[in-house]
């Protein structure tokens, strides 16, 4: 039978190098140091190559069983779902460099407004409402009452 | 006793001490609501306000604030799948799952009462226990607690993964959740482990941008794949007439409130469990209440027990953690432990005292504890409504908002661009577990009970070889896991062996 190379086995691949490398690790630790750790890991990896065996020859759908928790949105073409996430995902990253390159106090206004309009294509009206929010709760609330001590972005550190 | 519980009740009452409890009311409720401020943190910044307070004004100005944190962390939980508080994080389960099938105003409604009767049956197991919990206390040692971890673990991985595989994975997550534990600087040691070289993983994995991460992330995303409102085009009726449909969901399930009011009072009396493991046993308890395999599927896509478990669990412990910081100055968290600065900012000290000399104060407490979650029941209750409505705001108007709330809710933990590599990392691993059908619980389980398994079991060997394994409370607590663990598929299998047509 030919596997099936799916995100469920490379999930399991992912869990079973996280092991080894665990296991790999303690080698060079003393025993008390490694220990706990080599009780864990052991146990994983056996479980790991048991669930990428499963995932790439088990054919049985009714013996995967179903996982206590939420599970994500199936009625949408295939295609658009994908899309879809790719672009949310591409948000979440750019915030983040967002927030690298010019601080919170700039880059969450700078934020809210840009997936306002261009990602949410919301009205150029609220847009500027909501974005005129979020730096006042940034401002206002994180910044000035809280004094969260947000970094600098690398932008402004470049013109001290 | 009697005279001094009501003594304590009137302490309360009086204008000043009313009027201080109110205010640490209202700011307990804004720090609980946002996911950037840390209840832990709040409660340390406002010691220095009770130098000039007398004892019984100062412990209803902190614990005020600090019992309605925990109800209020609920509601943002529920409403954007971003935990208020991290000890808030099993409600998104059924709780968003709920909000998305728009029941977010029953699943608040749930969530507000089962925290009040939490908080009732937590307050009220202070009161009662204080002269027999010593040794209860006595009893659990390195090697109990250590078994005590274990068997939560087991518990909820072997519950949050139904037949076959899933099972495997819920293993699999909690024993991943473990090893995510041990990074950092070895207690014992101080060697580094999977540090990978930053200096940023010395303290280990920050837990906030953990979970914000594993269970925000995932939402966020699929919100935006949706396109629609977090309760999609759902009918609004539901919303209106939902909060009271929770609040009487919590008394259709009296029992199982009351349970899981209970093991989270028993958490809360251990030390260094701490909520987030109330939270989640509650949760596996509720999920193994359900009578069939069916009933059970239904949990993590918005089952109210799953929101009325950890609700009640997660108000019920502080009441619990409270009984050994008063009788013997053991903290039972770490909100206690700078509770316990507070003792010795007003010249107490915890211990027999408590429970003779200053006993009115002790039922002050107590009651403080009640009268705090009744007024912010109440109080929430008022525009439960307006808030559940939230959920019919389009996504791509929300979601610039919820990615701020959790970018910064996950900055605040150490205040480092490194906690928000955590959060984008375990956002990454979150949505990733979702989509293989991983369980995520397991994981956040295994992650808290790291640090004190393994604390515990180094003690135990070093001091008990491995004759600590047989010890009476731990192999009660073998024979629990065991149980724990084959019941429900033993239940289920025979269920299904019944079912089976004669040939």
């Amino acid at each position: 039978m030919k596997p099936k190379l799916n995100l469920h086995f490379f999930l399991a691949l992912g869990a079973a190098l996280i092991a080894g490398y665990a296991l790999y690790a303690a080698m060079d630790w003393p025993f008390r140091t490694g220990l706990f750790p080599r009780m864990i890991a052991v146990p994983l990896l056996v479980l790991a190559l048991v669930e990428m065996g499963l995932s790439a020859f088990s054919t049985e759908k009714q013996r995967e069983g179903h996982a206590v928790d939420f599970e994500l949105t199936t009625d949408l073409d295939p295609s658009v779902a994908r899309q879809r996430t790719l672009a949310i995902i591409g948000w979440i990253l750019g915030f983040f460099i967002l927030i690298l390159l010019v601080g919170f106090p700039v880059g969450i206004p700078l934020f809210v407004f840009s997936y306002l309009k261009l990602g949410g294509k919301e009205r150029w009206g609220l847009a500027l409402v909501l974005t005129v929010l979020s730096w006042i709760v940034m401002e206002g609330l994180f910044d000035q009452l809280l004094h969260i001590p947000f970094p600098e972005g690398w932008i402004q550190s470049l013109f001290e | 006793m009697a005279e001094a519980f009501v003594a304590g009740f009137l302490a309360v009452l009086q204008w000043k001490t009313f009027s201080f409890m109110l205010i640490g009311i209202a700011v307990g409720f804004w720090v609980g609501l946002l996911p950037g401020i840390g209840g832990l943190t709040t409660l340390a910044l406002m010691l220095p306000f009770i130098y000039d307070m007398t004892p019984v004004e100062a412990f209803a100005f902190l614990l005020g604030m600090h019992s309605v944190t925990a109800t209020t962390g609920d509601i943002t939980s529920i409403l954007f799948g971003v935990p208020g508080e991290g000890s808030a994080a099993a409600t998104i389960l059924d709780g968003h799952a709920m909000a998305k099938k728009g029941e977010a105003g029953r699943a608040l409604g749930a969530a507000l009462m089962s925290s009040l009767v939490g908080a009732i049956i937590g307050a009220f197991a202070l009161a009662i226990s204080i002269p027999i919990i010593r040794p209860l206390v006595l009893i659990f040692g390195a090697p109990e607690l250590f078994m005590l971890a274990v068997m939560g673990i087991s518990f909820i991985s072997s519950l949050s993964g139904q037949g076959g595989r899933a099972m495997i994975r819920g293993f699999l997550g909690g024993l991943l959740g473990l090893l995510i534990a041990l990074v950092g600087l070895d207690p014992q040691a101080a060697i580094e482990r999977f540090t990978l070289g930053q200096l940023y993983l010395w303290e280990g994995v920050a837990i906030v941008p953990l979970i914000i991460g594993l269970f925000a992330m995932p939402e966020i995303i699929d919100l935006a794949v949706r396109g629609t409102s977090i309760a999609g085009e759902l009918p609004q009726a539901n919303l209106r007439s939902g909060v009271l449909e929770g609040v009487k969901d919590t008394f259709r399930h009296f029992w199982l409130t009351v349970r899981c009011s209970l093991a989270g009072t028993f958490i809360g009396i251990m030390p260094g469990l701490g909520g987030s493991v109330a939270q989640w046993i509650a949760y596996g308890h509720a999920a193994q209440s359900a009578r069939n395999a069916t009933e059970r599927s239904g949990f993590g896509k918005g089952d109210v027990r799953g929101v009325l478990g950890p609700g009640a669990a997660n108000n019920s412990k502080e009441g619990g953690s409270l009984i050994p910081t008063v009788a013997f100055g053991i903290p039972g968290s770490a909100a206690m432990a700078i509770l316990l600065g507070a003792f010795l900012i007003q010249g107490l000290r915890p211990g027999l005292d408590m429970l003779d000399k200053h006993l009115v104060l002790t039922f002050s407490m107590v009651w403080t504890m009640v009268i705090a979650n009744v007024i912010t029941v109440a109080v929430s209750l008022l525009f439960l409504n307006q808030l559940a409505k939230l959920t019919t705001v389009r996504g791509t108007i929300l979601i610039p908002f919820i990615l701020f709330l959790a970018f910064i809710g996950a900055f605040t933990e150490h205040n480092h661009i490194g906690d928000l590599i955590t959060l984008l990392v375990f956002g990454g691993v979150g949505y990733l577990m979702v989509r293989c059908g991983w369980p995520r619980a397991p994981l956040v389980l295994g992650f808290v009970l790291g640090e004190i398994a393994e604390t515990n079991f180094y003690i135990s060997t070093t001091r008990y070889g491995l004759s600590w394994l047989y010890h009476p409370v731990v192999l009660t607590l073998m024979v629990l896991t065991v149980i724990f663990i084959v019941y429900p598929h033993l239940r289920f299998y025979l269920k299904q062996v019944e079912n089976e047509p004669i040939a």
